[in-house]
């Protein structure tokens, strides 16, 4: 399908103004506005804007060292260091009440590698909650994020084992679940696939939808496949900027900026 | 024979001239150390027994009489107590240049460690002479001693804390922080259970090391007799290492020096089972 649509048709399709999906939100729960980071000396990010609507799946796309992992790391507080603005819900989150912290239960992140914590199953999905108490009283929670995470039925028997026995990509589903337990309400996927084998893949990428219908998802990837299957919105980054941020169809089959169809062609992007 | 044959014999003959040269070199470093503790053994042998080892010598033998267990608990107490006077700083150390401390500071406080481990403990020693036992009156004790052992093992405890905080990948702690967890907790939950079984590594080689640690304690912490059990942190203890030190400078007195290689023997054992312990510890369970 990707064959397809990387046609010439990409190169040849007229431009109908920059941005004009997300123009078009006006209930947008996250607000990015001139949002810019420096490491070391060297702009990773240049004056990115961009806003999300309530639900759904947002793809970010682009080349390698475009930003995109900076960018979830700075939604997430990760990186601090930035300048511009971030809001949530029209809250600056440099005001975040609670501080850095606090907004990173509201903003969960899950990284390309899978890092399970050296304990069970049950406990690495119940280890971002407060208070042992509550540790030890979430079974319904444990059972609930593991179902949304896609991983239920293939360790329901097993929730007291070592979460390091668990392959790869259960892992990086039992690392979803940590992340769906502390309800998160945004969640920020960088390369969640990454290396998988397609059946990981694809149970990952259905819990992805499944949670897109309640939450908005922000997922970092390099398959435009995928991007294409998440539907949603797709953001393209290059060299630390927005290029351009669409609607999934519209971005596949109508990109408006000549990187973005240079890239979609020919995966590389001259944005200097 | 050929040219090749010839080429291959020559090479054969460099390596193993090679490979003779190398071992010339380190035989001795294996022997040496082999040789001394068979002969520490050998002397000791006819000396150990349970008596010598479970016997005290009842506050007037001066060493005479044969038993080395009150010097045993005594070694056993400093050490013990120097390495939990030091463990908490040590970690808060470890904690601070993991956590909070700038660059410039991190490498403050590794320099420091450094140079601080280099220190003769000696000097250690009568700093602890002058300011524990003559400043705050502490007198020569249990506890002047413990302190005084402590700062010598506080660079080593420090190191190794520091490099068991440094191996943990920073993935896994901001797999923690993304999960909104504070710093506390990322230490608490994630870092501690992590590495427990290297800190106590750590602890274990810092044991060995205030065991044989001699000359800080000569001042501070120890007599020679007159004590069998110290009554409380203020009191003074006999220990093993000055015992072999007070005997050894008896050497006309073959009863005596025999003594002296039994209390070695045991001192360089308890050494050796805590260096045993802390080798064997992280293969005992990894992460």
């Amino acid at each position: 399908m990707v064959a397809d649509l990387r046609h010439d048709d990409f190169l040849q399709a007229e431009p109908a103004g920059p941005l004009e999906s997300s123009q078009n939100q006006p209930s947008a729960v996250l607000t990015v506005e001139k949002l810019a980071l420096s490491l070391a000396g060297k702009e990773i990010l240049q004056q990115v804007d961009f806003s999300l609507s309530a639900i759904g799946v947002t793809s970010v796309i682009g080349p390698s060292g475009a930003g995109k992992s900076s960018l979830l790391r700075c939604l997430n507080g990760l990186e601090s260091g930035w300048t511009g603005g971030v809001k949530i819900d029209g809250n600056d989150i440099r005001q975040w009440p609670g501080g850095w912290d606090q907004l990173r239960r509201h903003v969960g992140l899950i990284a390309q590698k899978p890092l399970v914590f050296n304990t069970s199953i049950r406990a690495n999905v119940c280890f971002g909650l407060h208070g042992w108490r509550q540790r030890r009283r979430a079974d319904g929670l444990v059972k609930a994020s593991l179902q949304q995470a896609a991983l239920w039925d293939e360790v329901a028997d097993r929730l007291d084992a070592a979460a390091t026995t668990l392959s790869v990509g259960q892992q990086q589903r039992l690392c979803i679940a940590r992340a769906i337990a502390i309800k998160p309400k945004i969640l920020l996927l960088d390369e969640p696939t990454a290396s998988l084998d397609p059946l990981s893949k694809q149970l990952i990428e259905q819990s992805m939808l499944q949670l897109a219908q309640q939450i908005p998802l922000i997922c970092v990837t390099h398959d435009l496949e995928q991007a294409q299957r998440l539907k949603g919105q797709v953001i393209f980054m290059c060299d630390g900027r927005v290029i351009e941020q669409a609607a999934s169809d519209q971005f596949f089959r109508q990109p408006q900026q000549i990187e973005t169809r240079e890239f979609l062609r020919w995966s590389v992007c001259d944005c200097d | 024979m050929s040219v090749l044959q010839q080429q291959y014999r020559n090479m054969l003959n460099r390596y193993t001239h090679g490979k003779a040269l190398v071992l010339l070199l380190a035989l001795p470093a294996l022997l040496i150390p082999t040789m001394v503790l068979c002969y520490i053994f050998w002397q000791a042998a006819p000396v150990l027994d349970w008596n010598f080892l479970f016997g005290t010598a009842d506050g007037i033998g001066f060493g005479v009489t044969e038993g080395i267990f009150s010097q045993l608990v005594g070694s056993l107490l400093l050490a013990t107590m120097a390495c939990l006077i030091a463990t908490p700083f040590a970690l808060g150390t470890a904690l601070y240049y993991r956590t909070f401390a700038t660059p410039w500071q991190q490498q403050l406080l590794s320099a420091l460690f450094n140079m601080l481990q280099g220190i003769p403990p000696i000097v250690f020693g009568l700093c602890g002479l002058v300011v524990l036992v003559n400043l705050f009156s502490w007198g020569v004790s249990l506890l002047s001693g413990a302190v005084v052992l402590a700062v010598v093992v506080l660079p080593l405890l420090a190191l190794n804390t520091l490099a068991t905080l440094e191996r943990i990948p920073n993935e896994y702690s901001e797999a923690g922080s993304a999960l909104g967890l504070t710093k506390g907790a990322i230490i608490l939950r994630l870092w501690l259970p992590r590495s427990w079984r290297q800190l106590l590594t750590g602890l274990l080689l810092a044991m060995a090391r205030a065991l044989s640690e001699t000359a800080p304690i000569m001042f501070t912490a120890t007599v020679f007799s007159g004590v069998v059990w110290p009554d409380s942190i203020f009191s003074p203890v006999t220990t093993l290492q000055t015992h072999i030190f007070y005997l050894a400078q008896e050497g006309n007195d073959p009863l005596l020096i025999s003594i002296a290689w039994g209390s070695a023997a045991v001192l360089v054992l308890l050494v050796a089972f805590f260096a045993l312990l802390a080798r064997l510890l992280p293969k005992s369970g990894g992460n």
